[in-house]
């Protein structure tokens, strides 16, 4: 199950977070948002590490902490997208599977002549094709 | 509209509210052009992009000539530039072509096709912007149809 996903710009400023959990944890999941994009820089920045994936926009398993596995997606323009998932078991092509999506969703949003660049993402039609696309990695992980 | 009724006597204000409509267009382009890309290493990648599959995405075709200094500076040459290629002006609309008008009617044949270039301009520094480029692009309409655009990359 996923329980956060982010979407930070390129200053590492917050465009979009959400998290889908009943638990009163969200300022956790946000440290752990908060925490992989120093993994991001520095995947990016060293991408020896990364080998065959160089330059690829997915970026693969950031960290896994106790409970959760992070993935992370960084686009073009430097846009970083951060999942934060429960699941212990996940394929790869779902996470890719699942960032494509996002990232759709994602330019949709911002080709709103009204949303302005480098603001929040405060659009309810992205929030809730986000939380259809989360549905929906459940559904394809289980099945 | 901007060229002839908002702004009719401050052309260069004008200009830069038509060069930022075109920043936004390519702007929000770049990033849906780009989404099934991986990333770019150099400017040169981002630049090759602009003139191939972007250049094809909105103009159906690439642009034709590459020129660089390797410094910083591009020339974009297109030979055919879409946008302006079937630019006519009215010469109803000047009345009588007495010598004064036609020379009247000579400037605006000039200043027609730079507004309009104003706007590609703005589209190409948006789209290099949002991949990280800050540069300056500047048009250079002397043969049409054929036009060069200029980007010079700020270091």
């Amino acid at each position: 199950m996923i329980v956060c996903v982010a979407v930070v710009g390129h200053q590492n400023n917050p465009l979009y977070i959400q998290s889908f959990t009943d638990a009163d944890d969200a300022l956790k999941l946000h440290h752990i948002v908060h925490c992989s994009l120093d993994v991001v820089d520095e995947r990016v920045n060293n991408p020896k590490k990364s080998g065959p994936t160089l330059n690829e926009t997915f970026l693969g398993l950031l960290y896994p902490t106790e409970n959760y596995k992070v993935y992370g997606y960084l686009t073009n323009t430097k846009v970083k997208f951060i999942l934060v998932t429960t699941d212990l078991d996940v394929k790869d092509a779902d996470v890719r599977n699942f960032f494509r999506r996002f990232h759709a969703a994602y330019v949709d949003a911002i080709s709103n002549p009204f949303h302005e660049p480098g603001k929040k993402i405060t659009s309810k039609t992205f929030a809730e094709r986000v939380s259809t696309i989360v549905k929906s990695f459940g559904m394809s992980s289980t099945g | 509209m901007y060229c002839n009724r908002l702004y009719a006597n401050k052309p260069e204000l004008a200009a830069s509210r038509i060069d930022a409509i075109g920043y936004q267009v390519g702007h929000q382009l770049s990033e849906r052009y780009t989404m099934e890309r991986p990333r770019f290493t150099d400017h040169l990648d981002a630049i090759k992009f602009i003139c191939k599959d972007f250049w094809s995405e909105l103009f159906k075709k690439q642009i034709d000539n590459l020129k660089t200094n390797h410094r910083g500076t591009f020339v974009l040459q297109d030979n055919r530039f879409r946008w302006v290629s079937r630019m006519s002006l009215d010469p109803s609309e000047n009345g009588d072509l007495s010598q004064e008008n036609a020379e009247a009617a000579e400037n605006k044949a000039v200043q027609e096709p730079n507004m309009h270039l104003h706007f590609s301009c703005g589209v190409i520094k948006g789209a290099l912007h949002n991949l990280g480029i800050a540069c300056a692009v500047s048009a250079d309409p002397s043969q049409l149809p054929a036009c060069s655009f200029v980007v010079r990359i700020k270091p």
